[in-house]
Order: C-alpha cells, then sequence, then structure tokens
C-alpha cells in the first residue's frame, strides 16, 4: 500500500501515540510525586511540559480514532476512559495556570495515569462498527461533554481530597490524616477492584423473552470475580494508602500543599465550570433518546444515576451559595461527588443492564 | 463572605416577611375559615377522585392530579394548623431537603426492579412482595407519592422563583450606581488610594474597561462598573426550566401515550390508543463488518429501517423509510384534544426480532403534547446555568473623596477569590501609576 495515510497506518500511529501519553503520564506521575517530596521548582516545571507533550500526543491520538472510525471517540470503554483522562489532564493543566496548585498534580496525574492505562487494557481496534441507535450526533455530544465534566469533578475531587489533608496537618491531626487517605484509597481500590473484576467476568448475555430487553446472566465464577477484584482492590489499595498517609503526616508536607483558600476555590470551580457541562450532557443525552425512541426520559439506571449526580452537585452549588457553606464541608461533598460520579459512569454498568448498557460495551 | 452574608439575608428576609403577614402565633378567625374550606374542598374531591380511579381504572391516568390533590390537601391542613404555609414554602430548608429525599428514592428505584421486571425477579416470591407493592416501590417513579414530592418541590421552586424576582430586577436593570461613600468602603472588598483623585478615577476607569468591566458613571461622582449583569436571570431561567419541563412530562403523562407496535412484512396493524392503521412494506438489515487486526471477525447489524406507511380512515396519511434515529412524524387530529389540535404522533423503529413466520419490525409509536413546552425547557436549562454560572455577577464601585482619596469596594456572588484577583489587579495597577502606596482594607 504504501500510503502513510492508510487507515491500517493510521490506526498503529494512534496505537503509539495513546502508548507516549500513557508512558508520559506514568513518567510525570513519578515527576510530581518527586516535586511534592522535593520542592524542587525544576522537577515541577518538567513535569509540565512533559505533561503538556503528553497531552498533545494523547489529543493526536483521540483525532486519528475519530477519523478511523467515523464517529467521535466515545463507543467503547477504551475511547471514553482515554476521553475521561484526556479531560483531567486537560483541566489539570489549565488550572495550574491559574492556581498555584502544581502541588496536585501528584494526585490528580497518577489517578490520570491509572485511568487511561485501564483504557488500555481494554482497547479495541477502530473497525467495531456502532450500533444503530447510538449513530446520532446528539449522542457525541452527550457523552463526550459529559466526560468533560467527569474530568472537572476529578479536578475538584483531587483539589477537596488535599485541602482536608491540608487543615489536619494545619492543625496537627496526623490521625486525620492518615484515615483520609486510607479511606480515599480503600474506596478507590474497591471500585476500580469491582469494575476490572465485572469486565473480566463472562456473563451469559440473555434475552427475556416478553419484553426482549437484553440483560445479563451471571454465574458463581463472575460473582467470584466480581468480588474476588473488589476484594483484593480494596487490601492492596488500602495498605498502600495507610503507608501514603504516614509518609504524608510531616508538617513540611504542608508547606508544600497549596493554601486552604486555593485549594477551596480550585475544587470550586471545578464544580461550577462541570455542573454546566453536566446538565449539559444530560440535556442532549435526553434529546438523543427522544430523537431515537420518542421517550426522552425512562428511568433507566443510568439516567437515573446521572439525575443523582446532577442533583448532588446542585446541592452542593447550594450550600455554597444560601447556606454560606466554605472549606471542609465543601470539600468533603466534592470527594463524595467523585464517587457518586464514579457509580454512575462505571457502577451502573455492572450492577444494572438498561438501554444504555451496551453503549459503552 | 459575600455568599454568606447573602445567605443571612434571605434568612433574615423569611422571618421578616413571615412576622410582618401575620401574628406569628395562630391564624385569624377568617384564616381559619379559609383554610377550612380549601380542605374541606380538597379533601372531598380527592377522595372522591381516587375512589373512581381506583374503581375503573381507565387508561386515563389520572395519578399526576391525585397527587397534585393530596400536596395541596397537606398544605391546607397545615395551614389549618397555624402553619405558616408560605413561610414553609419559600425556605431554602424545604428546597435542599425535597433534592436529598429526591435522590434517596430515585436510589431506591434502581436499586428495586421496576415496572415489569419485578414480575420476573426474585422479588415476586418475596413474603412482603405485596407490602412493597402498595407502597409503590416497584414502580417508585410513576407512585403517586413520588409525583406529590415533585410538586411539592414545584411549589416551592415556584414560591422561591416568585420572592426573587424584585431583587433580581432591581440587580439587572436598576444598579445602585450612585453611592454614599459610606457604602464603597463597607463592600466584602474595599481599598482606599491616598491622593489619587480624579486621576486615579481615570486609571482606575482604563483598567476596568481592560478587564472587560462595563462602566456606568452617576449623578453624583460615583461610578460602578460590572460584568456578568444577567447572572441573576440566568439563575431564574435555569430553575423555571424545572418546572415547564415539569409541566411538559405531566401533559405526555396524562395526554400522551407510548405504545409498542410490531409489524411483519406485509403486514398492517392497527395503533393502539389512535384511529391510525400502518403498514410495513419492506425490512431492511444493512450488516458490516466487524474486522479486528485487518481480519473480519463476523458482521453486526448497522442499519436497519421498514418501509412503512401511515392510513386513517382507509386513507393514505405519509409513507417513508424510516430508520433508528430517523422517525415518521405524522401531524393528526386528537378528537379529545381539540384544543391543541394538530399533535405529531411519532413512529420510531425501535428494533426488530426473527419470528417463525418472517422478521418482525418493533416500532415504538408515541405521541408527547408537552414536548414543546420540554425543549423549551432544555433550552432555558442549559443556556441558563451556563450564564449564571460562567458569569457571576461581579460589582465594583469608585467614588473619589473630599479629601481627594480614590475609594474602591466590590462585591461578587459567587467565585471569590477569582474576583479578588480582578480586585488586586485595579489596586495594584493604580498603586503603580499613582506611584504610591496605599491603604488596604478588609
Ligand atoms: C425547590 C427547589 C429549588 C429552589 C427553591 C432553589 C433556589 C435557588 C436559589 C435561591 C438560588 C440562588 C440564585 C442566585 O443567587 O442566583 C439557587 C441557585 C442555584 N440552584 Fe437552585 N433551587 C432549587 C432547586 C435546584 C435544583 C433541583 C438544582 C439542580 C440540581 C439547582 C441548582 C442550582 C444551581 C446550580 C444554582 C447556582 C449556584 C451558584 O450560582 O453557585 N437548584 N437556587
Amino acid at each position: 500500500m504504501g500510503n502513510i495515510f492508510s487507515h491500517d497506518l493510521l490506526t498503529r500511529y494512534e496505537e503509539i501515540l495513546f502508548i507516549v501519553a500513557v508512558i508520559s503520564y506514568l513518567v510525570c506521575s513519578g515527576i510530581f510525586i518527586w516535586y511534592l517530596i522535593s520542592r524542587n521548582e525544576k522537577a515541577a516545571q518538567l513535569g509540565t511540559i512533559l505533561l503538556t507533550m503528553g497531552l498533545v500526543a494523547h489529543t493526536v491520538a483521540l483525532a486519528l480514532r475519530w477519523g478511523t472510525s467515523g464517529h467521535a471517540p466515545m463507543s467503547n470503554t477504551y475511547e471514553s476512559l482515554s476521553l475521561f483522562g484526556w479531560g483531567i489532564v486537560l483541566f489539570f493543566l489549565i488550572a495550574q495556570r491559574f492556581y498555584p496548585i502544581r502541588a496536585a498534580g501528584a494526585l490528580v496525574v497518577p489517578t490520570a495515569f491509572l485511568i487511561t492505562s485501564v483504557a488500555g487494557v481494554f482497547y479495541q481496534g477502530p473497525d467495531i462498527p456502532l450500533a444503530p441507535a447510538l449513530q446520532s450526533i446528539w449522542l457525541w455530544i452527550h457523552v463526550t461533554i459529559a466526560m468533560l465534566s467527569y474530568g472537572l469533578f476529578a479536578l475538584a475531587f483531587g483539589a477537596g481530597f488535599l485541602y482536608i489533608i491540608q487543615e489536619n496537618l494545619l492543625k496537627k491531626n496526623y490521625k486525620g490524616v492518615v484515615t483520609a487517605f486510607t479511606l480515599l484509597f480503600a474506596a478507590l481500590g474497591l471500585v476500580l477492584g469491582l469494575w476490572i473484576g465485572s469486565m473480566l467476568a463472562e456473563p451469559v448475555t440473555v434475552q427475556d423473552p416478553i419484553t426482549r430487553t437484553v440483560g445479563n446472566d451471571y454465574s458463581f465464577s463472575d460473582y467470584f470475580r466480581i468480588f474476588g477484584g473488589g476484594f483484593i482492590g480494596l487490601v492492596v489499595l488500602l495498605g498502600l494508602g495507610y503507608f501514603a498517609g504516614r509518609g504524608a503526616s510531616k508538617r513540611s508536607f504542608s508547606n508544600i500543599l497549596p493554601s486552604l483558600d486555593v485549594l477551596d476555590e480550585v475544587s470550586y470551580r471545578g464544580v461550577a465550570f462541570g455542573f454546566p457541562l453536566l446538565t449539559i450532557g444530560i440535556v442532549t443525552g435526553a434529546i438523543w433518546a427522544d430523537q431515537a425512541w420518542g421517550r426522552w426520559w425512562g428511568w433507566d439506571p443510568k439516567e437515573t444515576w446521572s439525575f443523582i449526580t446532577w442533583l448532588f452537585y446542585g446541592g452542593y452549588l447550594h450550600t455554597r451559595l444560601t447556606m454560606g457553606w466554605r472549606g471542609k464541608h465543601s470539600a468533603i461533598l466534592a470527594v463524595v461527588g467523585l464517587i457518586v460520579v464514579l457509580i454512575t459512569y462505571l457502577g451502573v454498568n455492572f450492577f444494572f443492564s438498561g438501554l444504555h448498557s451496551y453503549a459503552t460495551g | 463572605m459575600s455568599a454568606d452574608k447573602s445567605a443571612e439575608k434571605i434568612e433574615t428576609k423569611n422571618t421578616e416577611t413571615a412576622s410582618a403577614g401575620k401574628a406569628s402565633n395562630g391564624n385569624s378567625s377568617s384564616d381559619t375559615l379559609f383554610y377550612l374550606i380549601l380542605v374541606v374542598t380538597l379533601l372531598l374531591t380527592d377522595v372522591v377522585l381516587s375512589f373512581y380511579y381506583y374503581r375503573n381504572q381507565s387508561g386515563f391516568d389520572m395519578r399526576w392530579i391525585l397527587a397534585a390533590l393530596d400536596i395541596s390537601t397537606i398544605l391546607s391542613v397545615m395551614g389549618l394548623a397555624g402553619k405558616r404555609v408560605g413561610h414553609f414554602l419559600t425556605s431554602m430548608k424545604l428546597a435542599m431537603t425535597m433534592l436529598f429525599v429526591i435522590a434517596i428514592l430515585s436510589i431506591i428505584g434502581t436499586w428495586l426492579p421496576q415496572g415489569e421486571a419485578v414480575l420476573e425477579s426474585g422479588w415476586v416470591k418475596n413474603p412482603l412482595y405485596d407490602v412493597y407493592r402498595t407502597l409503590g416501590l416497584f414502580n417508585v417513579y410513576q407512585s403517586r407519592w413520588f409525583l406529590a414530592i415533585l410538586y411539592l418541590l414545584a411549589f416551592n421552586l415556584s414560591f422561591c422563583i416568585f420572592k426573587r424576582l424584585p431583587t433580581t430586577y432591581r440587580h439587572t436593570l436598576k444598579p445602585r450606581v450612585d453611592v454614599k461613600e459610606k457604602f464603597i468602603v463597607n463592600q466584602p472588598l474595599a481599598s482606599v488610594v491616598d491622593g489619587a483623585g480624579e486621576k486615579g478615577m481615570g486609571i482606575a476607569r482604563q483598567s476596568l474597561s481592560g478587564m472587560r468591566y462595563r462602566i456606568r458613571p452617576g449623578q453624583t461622582g460615583s461610578v460602578m462598573a460590572e460584568k456578568g449583569r444577567y447572572s441573576g436571570i440566568a439563575s431564574i431561567a435555569f430553575h423555571l426550566s424545572f418546572l415547564l419541563i415539569g409541566i411538559g412530562a405531566m401533559l405526555g403523562a396524562v395526554f400522551g401515550f407510548d405504545e409498542t407496535v410490531e409489524i411483519r412484512e406485509g403486514q398492517t396493524v392497527d395503533v393502539r390508543g389512535t384511529n391510525l392503521k400502518a403498514t410495513n412494506y419492506d425490512f431492511q438489515i444493512k450488516y458490516t463488518d466487524v474486522m479486528e487486526e485487518g481480519r473480519s471477525t463476523g458482521s453486526m447489524p448497522t442499519k436497519y429501517s421498514t418501509d412503512l406507511e401511515v392510513f386513517s380512515d382507509g386513507q393514505s396519511l405519509e409513507r417513508k423509510v424510516i430508520t433508528v434515529n430517523g422517525p415518521l412524524r405524522i401531524s393528526t387530529y386528537n378528537p379529545v384534544l381539540t384544543f391543541l389540535a394538530s399533535l405529531k404522533v411519532n413512529f420510531h423503529q425501535a428494533s426488530y426480532y426473527q419470528s417463525d413466520r418472517g422478521i418482525v419490525s418493533v416500532l415504538q409509536v408515541n405521541q408527547g403534547p408537552g414536548k414543546s413546552l420540554i425543549y423549551l425547557g432544555f433550552f432555558l436549562m442549559m443556556g441558563g446555568i451556563c450564564f449564571s454560572l460562567y458569569f457571576p455577577h461581579r460589582r465594583i464601585w469608585l467614588k473619589v473623596s473630599d479629601s481627594d482619596q480614590l475609594l474602591v469596594g466590590g462585591r461578587t456572588n459567587r467565585a471569590k477569590v477569582t474576583f479578588q484577583r480582578d480586585f488586586e489587579r485595579l489596586t495594584s495597577e493604580l498603586r503603580v501609576k499613582m506611584g504610591q502606596e496605599d491603604k488596604a482594607h478588609g
């Protein structure tokens, strides 16, 4: 063929660029953690530059995927997770230009690395055709914008978590620091473990004879994989969280972290920017469903959970504006919010089946 | 800080209007009479309609009307018992509680199987099955009490919007340009630049227009600069959109219909709930290869369509090849809703299945009389929330005092630190250009 723009070569370029991006996120995770420990400004600068380059590679990879598959990158686990990770890195790079929060990179960049590498595990070529219902412009607006809002909520979560750490450090409450780290890591480990376990499970697809809806039939060994995965994730990350908390329980650590005011503002702005995107994401999803089936809202589990997420962040904004909540309370809400997001994004596909369950494969 | 203050303001306003309205303990006798008549009327209507509804389970979905009667009855009973219903309905606490309650109920709805799915689940054998079913837990989102809670939220929202209208109107269209010196110095962010005088005022105005503030000179020498003036209106539009969508959903549930229609190739069927007939002339499926690493590993249906013709009283209305995401929309005349005249009936290609007598095309046929309201709500919701959060209202006042000081003060309703940066940029520019120190306040 010889054509450097042939379909197969473009697919290869995409793969390579994606791997480059994931590796750069890994390296940057190391650099930002090193920055947190050493407070070497050069390290932070280097990390930011490398991260920007990784983001560029990632962007090109996504664009290539769009070109080769002929639709926006959102139709399977690989594509939507890749987009999620991309959003996190993008918003972190933007936020660190306006606020002194490079230290938060030590939390945010590893998260992006984790998400993109999980995306890599579920890599799928671009030539899987789209189911007919998914061939709609509203759908890709819907998924892309929802993923971007999740990226912002992840940023709000990172800043909120550091707020809790910083406050405990300033009060010299080291027990609180260890507890916060342990709880966070354990929760993330549980969610990730359950999710990866459910991906390894091989349920039999069954179709209901009357309603003809398709559902999954899980066998005992599937449950074993799912809950086993959850348990392993929980234990491993719990231990990791404990040691991370011990490591962070130093007075000098507090000097490295951004100030409480900055963390509060970044967390708030993450939600304040993400909420309208989430709103648009949900509304365009409703418009899509109306075009496809003539029903714009059907309370299927995915819809319901995105509604709950929306109520939750609406509640967050209300408590700030009308009840004057600030600081710790808001930070806790921002942290819990990401758990709600993860349930909506990952949990629903596993626990429930509905119209959406085939959308993310 | 500014938001703390506004929160206080909302609370104190509440108590003021409440105590100004009537004596805080008990009703006057005319109020009691009013509430008594209201309670009796509502209760009677509610009971009679419920009885009628549960006796003949007709197709007409009256739960929406019953739920409205329920909640109105409860509110008027509260009024009769001497509670301040208006106060209750305008409280933010109620709003937050409602958001929380709805979130929890929604979670229950995703946990328990809903609708027909429950019949195939293990729940049927559960000893508490009948109790749960009677409580509506297997049909949470259509249950009477869920709807009643939505109504309470809607009342709450309407009262709050109504109460906020005057303030928003003033902020948007009647801004306070002419202010006293004390007002400026008391702003959450305030600064005094000594000896800056009119020269400083010129610099400040230039600096603020550079930051895209809109400058409004007043009559008494004070100047106001603002940004994001429509934030408040946008917020009202956003909240109003819930009401529009709710009303649209109610119209759809009460007057609309949604039917699954199955037609084999060559078959003509009646569409239930209408006087329409539909014919399937031809059903087509297009398959696409699934490629992995350059090889085809199977194929998948990527397009299917039905060549459909719709008739009313033997007369053809329209013929179209419908696809998924490409429905046929037909304007019909529905005798029940003469006042809404032409309403579209939509034929959606939903799915298909293989039967022993050929491929059966599955259509979703529906009519949503509230759709235009719902779409209006959608756009108000998206536009409203973007304007209200991305362009927060920021105001800065400037005035030269008698002793040639330049007074600067400002406030915002959200994103305090970001506003602070605007403010600091302004004062530092002033300081640099005036070549002197200023005394920072606040
Ligand atoms: C009964 C229900 C509700 C009432 C009475 C209510 C009332 C209010 C009020 C008074 C404000 C302040 C407006 C301003 O200063 O511009 C506000 C803001 C807001 N509300 Fe609501 N609201 C209700 C329901 C909701 C719901 C269901 C959501 C979405 C989940 C929501 C999301 C918001 C948002 C995002 C803001 C803006 C917050 C900010 O600017 O930081 N509200 N609401």
